[in-house]
């Protein structure tokens, strides 16, 4: 007897469960419900993970989507795996958050989720301190888009706490990648395949060991650029910290013959050249390049245009003479993050008042310039009153990652945006967490550099790691 | 033997926090468990009696658990002695902050594990074994201890299958290795595990580790002796006695391996405790470090430039001391922060967040509070809220919380609206120059800043720079930041007057200047007999006037 009053009792609960979705709402609210992150009307692709957020307003709530409502826990709307895959089979999703305001339930106005084609599956950054100087713990991650698995390539304390940058794939394949391990066991790690190599990239020719990374769609070339970086903190309280460069050339790597090569116009007395960018077909490599002036007393002054100059991946060979795409500093503005959509036809790139390292720079936004005809505009929808900057396009052309300090003005996150055949950006969305309200609020690491990649880094750590630590490096040599 | 204040340092070092995904991700790790209840243990730390109590008590568990672990019916106590000795020799070890607390509770979960594993009767080889592999887990290379003791009781009993253990542990660390959950064999095998990553362990670490084997050893050697009880403790007591000698010896290495913060000094500076900070720093102000604090806490009582010279001050590099360095400098980011001078603070108090065991709450402080000058207001929420999670930091993190998006009340309270009123109106880097150009620009945004008017008058004072002085005074006297002169600044002035009419009639400074510029006849007075007494004393300092700026102008070097 007692036994079938529990499976009653049981019995009931879930058919009061599964009633939780007969919420009928008395009244409405005349406005967005408020939330973290805010996914109103924004454009998801298809194969994303579930994009759960928090209902921010006081009191009980609910959402209300394809028919069935889910109770907000603590304002957290967790969507169930399922549902959201039918979700993601549309081509909108309408929701609404319900709240209970006394005996009554009122709604706000709807919201709508624009579903499009998928993106690529993975995604790689660098999780750090927001760069001061200082740093405990960094380290090198991936993200499964698809879902909310994160998992270290390398951190740091695994090679004695020193830091590590710089990460590149071509094309977005893992296989294929590059990045730099500073201070102890210092060198460029280069991952070709199943091999794994340490090299030594300074040499008595160049400024600097290598830095700024692009892959040759042929997987056999990087272009790198030298630079001598420094970074000061600004005394007054709008601006936090500027990284400069003393000096800066640009060169390319030849993996094969593990040889450096330059062209005198990429690498002048006169001009910082930084931020190299191969073009799709791999004949141009682009860059940004400013008149060099006396740094670090004349910083403000520093602007930057966006050059190419014809490159010969066959024998190395470049150009006899650069094109200046944007004169920017002609216009007070300074360009930098070249990065070309994958078909060619249009060029990202972050504009600012002045200077190269725009993650710093609250006027930071995100631009778009047709490579057929030069013409140039900002990405409106895309952008914030905060710094919008490194940017990495999918491997489809039809989404880009991009890194924006707009929750906190100090923490950069990734945000994605849907780039249509126009190169028009959709309104972005955040990396979507399992809470990401919490998430956000409490990680104290920038995501720095995101980048897509066509799966995970399948070397092990341990591999990884042993290179670095056990092998002396290569020398790279000069051609 | 343990120094209180380097106990409470480590509470400096770490932030822990009642949140499920700080104590998941500690969790799951190689010896987390011990990690996470190091932590939790060294959250109660800011109390430097707590501190020694607590490391104490724990010193004294291990030794119980050892004793519990070899103890033998026929003298319960008799060798209880011995089993101290492995714990004076780890309290040694942890007298040197590189040396992480963890290693304590690593060495508690093994020898709890060796407690659990003498009372095992059945299945003893594969209960044994796991052990090892769960002590691995939650404590790390302790493990190997623990195999090892297990390993030594067992062959006692003629059961050599026990040497597997060891193997096991071995077998464990190697397989961390290979997974990447340690970075080196030596980390994953070796006391190395449980001190900073990017440091070199010194070799004397290594003998705790190799005196608790030596002690299960000694203690089960001890038991066919134990029908004379007596003889057996008074050994026992003789060896623990003998121990304390190299023990402390180790200590006193270890104290002089640590990095240059003097820990008593950040302790009180830390709790804001400015009247221990003086004492602490008075015997001894000629250090440059020393004196920086000491400098400290007399500026935030407001008594800088009024006591400073009753201290035996030896220049500028006794109030602050540029450095490139500004990883590892808490002392300076309190400075910079007392002269007003936010952005170094913040640039220096955000270096030094990160520390070995996680985020050093007093940097989060300090960046919450600057955050909150700046008046972004989001990235104050994010740092009050993590605070907020910490039981001793909770209340203070809430009442911070009220000036969150509340741009009145922020400006109406003295610390917060004193530093939104002083950023700089001019372009510039912090830290970049000279000290004394940065606080100049700090006190020409806000001259009612009174910390960094104190500080840029002292700066000036200590160059002997009497020009600047009498400049700066006559820019600002009568404003709220210098509303009156303290007395070396007097002198400083008054000097400066005398010198320039002698020098060449420079009258905009002469006595009528000085009077209306805060100079009282007192000091007048007092600068006449000065000049007498100089003109007898043959060219030495004359007596009575030692704590007087014109002793310290004259007669010290710089």
């Amino acid at each position: 007897m007692r036994k079938n009053l529990c499976i009653g009792l049981m019995a009931g609960a879930l058919l009061l469960g599964s009633c939780s979705g007969d919420i009928h709402p008395s009244g409405s609210i005349g406005s967005l419900p408020p939330m973290e992150p805010d996914y109103s009307f924004v454009t998801v692709p298809r194969n994303i993970a579930p994009l759960n957020f928090s209902y921010t307003g006081n009191g009980e709530c609910a959402l209300q989507v394809e028919g069935r409502t889910i109770r907000g826990k603590d304002g957290l709307f967790s969507l169930p795996e399922r549902l959201w895959k039918k979700m993601m089979e549309k081509e909108e999703v309408e929701m609404t958050v319900l709240v209970r305001q006394g005996e009554a339930w009122k709604s706000y106005q709807p919201f709508k989720i624009y579903v499009k084609e998928a993106i690529d599956p993975y995604l790689s950054y660098r999780l750090i301190p927001p760069g001061y100087q200082g740093w405990q713990k960094m380290g090198i991650y991936q993200r499964d888009l698809t879902s909310y698995r994160q998992t270290a390539i390398l951190s740091n304390d695994l090679t004695d706490g020193n830091c590590m940058n710089c990460h590149a794939t071509a094309g977005g394949d893992p296989s294929k990648s590059v990045f730099h391990v500073r201070a102890a066991h210092g060198g460029t790690m280069l991952i070709d395949g199943d091999s794994i190599e340490k090299l030594n990239t300074k040499t008595d020719s160049t400024i600097s060991a290598l830095v700024y990374p692009y892959w040759h769609p042929s997987g056999n070339h990087i272009a790198f650029s030298v630079n001598q970086t420094l970074q000061s903190f600004y005394n007054h309280g709008h601006d936090r910290i500027e990284v400069y460069d003393m000096a800066s050339d640009v060169v390319v790597y030849d993996i094969r013959s593990k040889e450096i090569a330059w062209s005198p116009l990429t690498k002048r007395e006169d001009r910082f050249e930084t931020f190299p960018t191969f073009s799709p077909d791999g004949n141009w490599l682009y860059f940004c390049s400013a008149e060099a002036v006396e740094m670090p007393k004349d910083h403000k002054a520093v602007r930057y245009g966006l050059y190419r100059i014809a490159f010969n991946a066959r024998d190395m060979r470049f150009g006899d003479s650069l094109e200046c795409l944007y004169d920017a500093p002609a216009e007070g503005y300074s360009v930098s993050f070249p990065r070309i959509s994958p078909d060619g036809r249009f060029l990202c790139y972050t504009r600012h008042g002045y200077g190269n390292f725009s993650i710093w720079h609250k006027d930071a936004d995100l631009w778009m310039m047709d490579l057929e005809t030069l013409e140039r505009w900002p990405l409106e929808a895309a952008n914030s009153p905060e710094t919008d900057s490194f940017h990495s396009w999918s491997s489809n052309g039809r989404w880009m990652v991009f890194s924006s300090r707009r929750l906190d003005g100090l923490y950069t996150r990734p945000y994605f945006t849907y780039i249509d055949e126009e190169g028009k950006a959709s309104k972005p969305f955040l990396l979507p967490q399992k809470d990401p309200n919490a998430y956000y609020k409490r990680l104290m690491d920038s995501y720095n550099l995101p980048a897509f990649m066509n799966g995970p880094l399948k070397m092990s750590k341990h591999r990884i790691v042993s290179e670095i630590r056990e092998s002396p490096g290569t020398d790279v040599k000069v051609k | 033997m343990m120094d209180r204040f380097a106990l409470a340092y480590r509470e400096q070092q770490q932030l822990f926090l009642f949140d499920k995904t700080y104590l998941v991700q500690c969790l799951f790790t190689v010896g987390g468990l011990a990690t996470l209840s190091a932590r939790f243990v060294v959250q109660f730390f800011w109390n430097p009696a707590t501190a020694v109590i607590l490391t104490l008590a724990l010193l004294g568990l291990g030794a119980w658990l050892l004793w519990f672990s070899v103890r033998d019916k026929r003298a319960r106590w008799a060798i209880l002695p011995l089993c101290f000795i492995p714990f004076a020799f780890l309290a040694a070890s942890l007298s040197e902050n590189a040396m992480h607390f963890s290693v304590l509770t690593a060495w508690l979960i093994a020898l709890g594990a060796l407690c659990r594993y003498s009372c095992i009767r059945t299945h003893r080889l594969i209960r044994g074994i796991l052990l090892t592999l769960a002590v691995y887990l939650a404590a790390g290379p302790a493990a190997l201890l623990f195999a090892l003791c297990a390993a030594i009781l067992d062959f006692y009993r003629r059961q050599w299958a026990s040497a597997l253990y060891v193997a096991v542990a071995f077998a464990a660390g190697f397989g961390a290795w290979l997974l990447a959950w340690t970075p080196t064999l030596k980390a994953a095998w070796t006391p190395a595990f449980y001190f900073d990553l990017d440091t070199p362990m010194p070799w004397q670490h290594w003998i705790p580790w190799g005196v608790l084997p030596l002690t299960v050893l000694a203690a089960e050697a001890s038991k066919p002796f134990l029908r004379r009880r007596l003889l057996v403790l008074a050994g026992s007591c003789a060896v623990f006695i003998l121990a304390l000698v190299p023990a402390f010896r180790l200590v006193k290495e270890a104290e002089s391996r640590q990095p240059g913060i003097t820990y008593e000094y950040e302790h009180y500076a830390t709790n804001e405790d400015w009247d221990g900070l003086i004492k602490a720093c008075r015997s001894h102000p000629w250090i440059p470090h020393t004196a920086q604090y000491l400098n400290l806490a007399l500026s935030q009582k407001g008594r800088l430039l009024e006591d400073m010279f009753k201290y035996d001050q030896r220049g500028p590099t006794g109030l602050v001391q540029m450095s490139d360095d500004r990883g590892v400098s808490i002392s300076q980011a309190h400075i910079m922060f007392a002269m007003g001078n936010m952005a170094a603070a913040q640039d220096i108090a955000f270096n030094t967040l990160n520390s070995t065991e996680g985020l050093c709450p007093a940097m989060l402080k300090m960046n919450a509070r600057i955050e909150l000058m700046r008046g972004t207001y989001a990235v104050a929420d994010k740092y009050l809220s993590l605070l907020e999670k910490a039981p001793h930091y909770r209340q203070w993190a809430r009442e911070q919380k009220s000036f969150l998006y509340n741009d009145a009340a922020v400006e109406a309270d003295p610390l917060l609206g004193q530093g939104r009123r002083s950023w700089p109106v001019l372009d510039g880097f912090a830290m970049f120059g000279n000290p004394l150009e940065e606080l100049l620009r700090v006190v020409d945004a806000n001259p009612a800043n009174r910390g960094a008017m104190e500080y840029a008058l002292a700066y000036m004072l200590l160059t002997k720079d009497i020009k600047s002085v009498t400049a700066l005074v006559n820019r600002y006297f009568g404003q709220p930041g210098l509303e009156t002169l303290p007395v070396p600044v007097q002198e400083a002035v008054l000097f400066y007057s005398e010198y320039a009419r002698n020098v060449g009639g420079a009258d905009v400074m002469g006595p009528d200047w000085c009077a209306t510029h805060g100079v009282t006849r007192e000091t007048v007075r007092r600068f006449q007999s000065f000049q007498e007494a100089s003109l007898k004393s043959g060219g030495k300092a004359p007596k009575g006037y030692s704590t007087s700026y014109w002793h310290y102008l004259l007669y010290k070097e710089i």
